[in-house]
């Protein structure tokens, strides 16, 4: 299911926050609001952990990880890392790389099994991912944009990436990927994706903002709905577009 | 009748006279710095003088002109004119973002339903103007046009009837704001009247501009507000519609600077709380010592028919400065 909410009248719900598969990083300082949203949909399952990164609050935009892994910016405080390494689960590999490129979930849209980066990432930096987040990694662009990680939204379901990827781009990337594609946008009109959404296998947030054509396009290519099959996106839009048949 | 045969696309190139714009951040201090030089200048007329005293006179004086004079120097080499065509257009809904992101802070960091408050103002095309860059011809790039459009948006007005508008979530949530925030209970009581009883004649004037927008903006900003608003009374399809543009009173949400110790600058302040809220906006002019002064938000209710007197002051305003 996906979830509206926002951050301090900020529709950028990826900026603020960070969702995989086991665990879920949220910035400090927002409304109990914005807390209490990613708790009741993820408490039991997997640890919502409060959290700055290098003092700052746009953590979703500055780390980058999966169920295997973290990675951190240099800039993280080292109170930062001790306490990111004690609240999250064993199994994940909390890691401070040194790249210039600092921004890591700019440069880096990853799952648990696929990674692709930014085209001038260090090699070290690639291995890291690969090491750390366990993952393949590829570098690409997206509609002629470096910035992958901003433009393209990933869960091992499925993929959301900036609007204006042409069909032969969808197909490439989808094929690297190995998950479907769709084109589409956030935040009523948003292009930076993964600024202003995130999402994992079983549930998504996205900002205050998001049409509910919007919100049904990503549960539909995320199937994050109870019956996901490709047709009923159809059938139901269907309904809510159709008011009279002549 | 009424037809006033007004193009649907208002467009007034107001054209700047070549001024110094202040677009970049050393622009920008140098402004500063040359607007606080007459000041700091004043009480020390033969700086030679005061130098050559060592460890009498205070040094701070000196210095600071010491640092104009050279940053006049530098002035004369590296100041540009730059030349900057605005064009006021009517709302329309593809300004969403770039009206939101001038709107983000009007009620303080409260969470509230400010999407929906923008998209009352965009949808009342009658009344409103925002202000984008002129450059936009220039830059026909097929699929960009839509996004060139919220990213150049420099300025918002609008004034919105808070009794037609009173079921929507976005001014309810604003009234119970007002009334929370407001510290005197008589004032509560007074806004209370205003924002329930009469609210059908009350309009929210909403104005907000991006921080360093020129001044010469802001005369026509207003005249073309209150000029829609005199023609929506005549215009409007609709009695009703009509009626609610009749307003007897502007509330106006603003930003002030207030000097932290209250008694010594309420006088001076009193002066800039009674003149209408642009003048509070280009406090900057005014206020060189930020430390001392704390940021607070000003409510203010305008009486309609005061506003033809607003209009006049504004442009003396702009004319001598």
């Amino acid at each position: 299911m996906a979830t509206r909410i926002q951050f301090e009248n900020s529709c950028e719900a990826g900026v603020f926050s960070k969702l995989t598969n086991a665990y879920c990083l949220v910035a400090i300082g927002g409304s109990e609001n914005f807390y209490s949203a990613f708790e009741a949909e993820l408490s039991d399952v997997i640890p919502v952990v409060k959290t700055s990164i290098a003092g700052t609050r746009i953590i979703g935009r500055l780390c980058a990880g999966n169920k295997n892994g973290l990675l951190l910016p240099h800039t993280t405080t080292d109170q930062e890392l001790q306490h990111l390494r004690n609240s999250l689960p064993d199994q994940v590999v909390v890691q401070r790389i040194d790249e210039r490129l600092s921004a890591l979930g700019n440069c880096v849209a990853c799952n648990d099994h696929v990674a692709l980066t930014h085209p001038d990432l260090d090699k070290e930096t690639e291995e890291l991912i690969a090491d750390v987040l366990g993952v393949e990694v590829f570098r690409q662009t997206i509609a002629g944009n470096i910035l992958v990680g901003s433009y393209c939204a990933l869960s091992n379901r499925g993929g959301l990436v900036h609007p204006h990827t042409s069909i032969e781009d969808l197909d490439e990337l989808s094929t690297l990927l190995q998950v479907p594609l769709v084109a589409g946008t956030v935040n009523r009109g948003s292009e930076v994706i993964a600024a202003g959404m995130t999402v994992n296998d079983w549930t998504a947030f996205c900002g205050s903002d998001t049409t509910a054509t919007e919100l049904s396009v990503i549960e539909s290519v995320f199937k994050l709905r109870e019956e996901a099959q490709p047709s009923s996106i159809v059938d139901e839009m269907r309904k809510s577009l159709i008011d009279s048949y002549v | 009748m009424g037809q006033r045969g007004r193009p649907a696309k208002r467009r007034r190139l107001s054209r700047l006279p070549p001024l110094l714009l202040a677009f970049s951040p050393f622009a920008r201090s140098i402004l500063f710095a040359r607007s606080a030089a007459p000041n700091s200048t004043a009480p020390d007329p033969s700086p030679s003088s005061k130098t050559t005293e060592v460890g009498f006179a205070d040094p701070k004086p000196p210095k600071a002109i010491k640092r104009i004079e050279s940053s006049e120097d530098e002035e004369d080499q590296e100041v540009e004119m730059v030349q900057a065509d605005f064009e006021f257009f009517d709302p329309k809904p593809g300004d969403f973002h770039g009206v939101k992101l001038l709107l983000q802070n009007y009620l303080d960091n409260k969470p509230w339903d400010l999407g929906g408050f923008v998209d009352l103002i965009l949808e009342q095309i009658t009344v409103g103007t925002v202000v984008k860059s002129g450059a936009q011809d220039e830059e026909e790039e097929g699929d960009d046009d839509g996004r060139d459009d919220d990213e150049g948006l420099y300025a918002v007005i609008s004034a919105l009837n808070l009794g037609r508008y009173a079921d929507h979530r976005c001014i309810k949530e604003l009234k119970q704001f007002l009334l929370d925030v407001c510290s005197d209970d008589s004032a509560r009581k007074k806004l209370k009247l205003l924002l329930e009883k009469e609210a059908s004649e009350v309009g929210l004037l909403v104005s907000q501009r991006f921080v360093n927008c020129p001044y010469q903006l802001v005369p026509p900003l207003y005249d073309a507000l209150f000029d829609e608003v005199s023609w929506a009374t005549e215009d409007e399809p609709t009695q009703e519609l009509r009626d609610s543009f009749r307003f007897k009173y502007y509330i106006l949400v603003t930003r002030i600077f207030e000097k932290k110790t209250v008694n010594q600058c309420k006088a001076k302040q009193s002066q800039n709380c009674d003149e209408p809220v642009i003048y509070i906006k280009s406090e900057d002019q005014i206020f060189y010592e930020l430390k001392n002064y704390k940021e607070m938000g000003l409510v203010m209710v305008v009486k309609a028919d005061d506003v033809p007197k607003v209009r006049e002051k504004l442009k003396s305003l702009v004319a001598e400065s």
